[in-house]
């Protein structure tokens, strides 16, 4: 009886389930698709999911030739200015966590959910400013306006944070009975044991900025130092007409082969990043 | 206990430090500069001149003024999205969850399929879309056989931006709801199977109030996040047609920002009014929805 009550649930959760990833497939499928079909089919055949003649002539036209756009320099841009956020973000994150959870001084909690606190006001506040304190330091159509200012949040500490109290503290003193320094305590002993949060970390940081969509269109109006997402607003703006929707798609697709790749080899952490901050979910 | 030297007693700074001047520079600082521009009238150039109040009133209550309808109208524009999308985000992903639940085969693949749109950026989303409710080769038109000019007719726009929206960005909340679920005792399942209740009661009466925790979560975060929305409406509609999907994100952007001389003052006070009342809605919603614990 109970049995057949659950199997009867699950046929439903099938047709749920397979139904929905039909309609969040097919779209981004029809897209990647029509990549692949010509101008002249794009203009003249009305709607086919299928190209009649595949062709990679818009991949050609997007890379080379008359209608080409930097969009491998903006690849490279984002490339560089994503992985130099990561990096920062994981010394930044990883030594206030062992400084706040680690380290015995005045204040320490009261600094800690002052932290807390003051992130919890809206960022719409601060883009205006932000962009002054970035123009005032030069920084206007540089990669440091889209690598530094992200590195002043809080949340990502907390996770950390959270993390490195699970560790057992008798790890570290009996290393600090041997006389080790703290930074050795910190690099030798604390980082390597918190590697599986620093991945999250990491993985977020990198996906996050390589989609950051405001900001990069605020400080950055030289199209050449472009990252790519603004690139592509960019594009959209310039290739908005119909004889383009080609290499619109091209663009499309390849902006969003690293973020793909990321995920294929890494989805175990995405999809269990939350079990990591229990802590923060009650 | 040896005194410690003076560069030990300091020595904790080396670690927090770092953190703590970029939290300065790009949290605290333009907080406070951000409120004090709002009472300003300023270029994002010269020296900022003093006006006090004359930002806010002009924005609240000078009707003459075209900041005062451009941000009223945005504001309307922002609230009818927050409204049909954050319900939305919310049932979507929980459906999602509770399917999966009932241990269906293969469930990490469904979770990733759920999951991968929300790490693709949102102009590559946006562009990818687009052609899909293209008037002419789109596919939902052939689909249903009409031939609807999507994002300039309204409410179609509003439609596109909505599904967008959900097909984006539902991963985040189904992971929260999946680990909610998988966390609730099944003793209490079987419990009430024993005392003869139904899916629906059980529903209600158990799932729903041991998930409580992470819905309020999730309800105030996808609100807040749902307030800031800027990229959709910029990409699929630019705000049209007629300004009917033109946000607050892009009115105070485009004030400060866009083509022009810049007018970071009255943006400014923009983004402070804004930003109270979402301060003060999630506030409201954490009263709201925390109190219902009591019963």
């Amino acid at each position: 009886m109970v049995n057949n009550k659950f199997t009867f649930r699950r046929i439903l959760a099938y047709i749920f389930l397979i139904a929905l990833v039909i309609i969040w497939i097919v779209p981004l499928a029809f897209g990647i698709l029509t990549s692949f079909k010509s101008d002249t089919e794009i203009a003249n055949m009305g709607f086919r999911l299928l190209p009649i003649n595949w062709t990679l002539s818009q991949y050609i036209n997007i890379f080379v030739g008359n209608t080409s756009t930097p969009i491998v320099r903006w690849f490279f841009n984002s490339v560089i200015i994503s992985t130099l956020h990561t990096v920062f973000t994981l010394i930044v994150v990883s030594l206030a966590s062992y400084g706040y959870t680690r380290m015995e001084f005045k204040g320490r909690n009261t600094i800690f959910w002052i932290l807390m606190c003051a992130s919890m006001f809206p960022s719409v506040v601060n883009i205006i400013p932000q962009y002054k304190i970035v123009d005032t330091f030069g920084w206007i159509n540089t990669i440091w306006a889209l690598v530094i200012p992200g590195l002043g949040g809080v949340t990502n500490i907390f996770l950390v944070r959270q993390f490195m109290l699970g560790i057992p503290k008798e790890y570290d003193e009996s290393a600090k009975i041997d006389g080790a320094s703290d930074f050795y305590i910190y690099y030798k002993i604390i980082v390597p044991l918190i590697k599986p949060v620093l991945t999250v970390v990491a993985l977020f940081a990198f996906t996050g900025s390589w989609n950051d969509f405001l900001w990069p269109t605020i400080v950055m109006t030289d199209v050449e130092r472009m990252p790519i997402t603004a690139g592509l607003s960019f594009l959209q703006g310039q290739y908005g007409g119909f004889q383009y929707i080609g290499q619109l798609m091209a663009s499309a697709t390849f902006a969003i082969i690293p973020t793909f790749i990321i995920f294929l080899f890494a989805q175990k952490y995405f999809l269990e990043s939350l079990s990591l901050n229990s802590g923060v979910k009650g | 206990m040896v005194r410690k030297g003076i560069l030990q007693r300091y020595n904790h700074l080396l670690y927090i430090g770092p953190h703590l001047i970029l939290f300065a520079i790009f949290g605290v600082i333009p907080l406070f500069f951000g409120a004090y521009i709002s009472f300003t009238t300023w270029d994002l150039t010269g020296t900022p001149q003093w006006v006090g109040l004359s930002n806010y009133k002009e924005i609240l209550f000078n009707v003459d003024s075209t900041f005062h309808t451009e941000f009223f109208s945005s504001m309307k524009n922002t609230f009818m999205f927050v409204v049909m999308t954050v319900p939305l985000l919310i049932i979507f992903p929980l459906s999602i969850a509770l399917a999966l639940n009932t241990k269906v085969k293969g469930e990490t693949l469904f979770q990733s399929i759920f999951y991968m749109p929300g790490l693709f950026s949102i102009s590559a989303v946006a562009i990818i879309w687009s052609v899909v409710f293209n008037k002419r080769i789109g596919l939902v038109n052939a689909l249903f056989h009409n031939d609807v000019n999507w994002i300039s007719t309204q409410p179609y726009a509003w439609l596109v931006i909505i599904i967008v929206t959900v097909w984006w960005t539902i991963g985040g909340n189904m992971i929260i709801y999946r680990s909610a679920l998988n966390g609730i005792d099944t003793n209490m399942y079987e419990a009430a199977a024993i005392d003869g209740s139904n899916s629906i009661n059980t529903f209600f009466k158990i799932t729903l109030p041991s998930i409580k925790f992470q819905l309020l979560y999730t309800t105030v975060m996808t609100t807040l996040a749902s307030f800031n929305v800027y990229g959709q409406p910029k990409m699929l509609t630019a705000g049209g047609p007629s300004g009917t999907t033109s946000v607050v994100m892009m009115t105070i952007r485009d004030l400060a920002f866009g083509q022009g001389k810049s007018i970071a003052g009255i943006a400014s006070a923009m983004a402070m009014i804004f930003g109270s009342i979402m301060v003060i809605i999630s506030i409201f919603q954490f009263i709201l929805m925390s109190k219902d614990n009591t019963k």
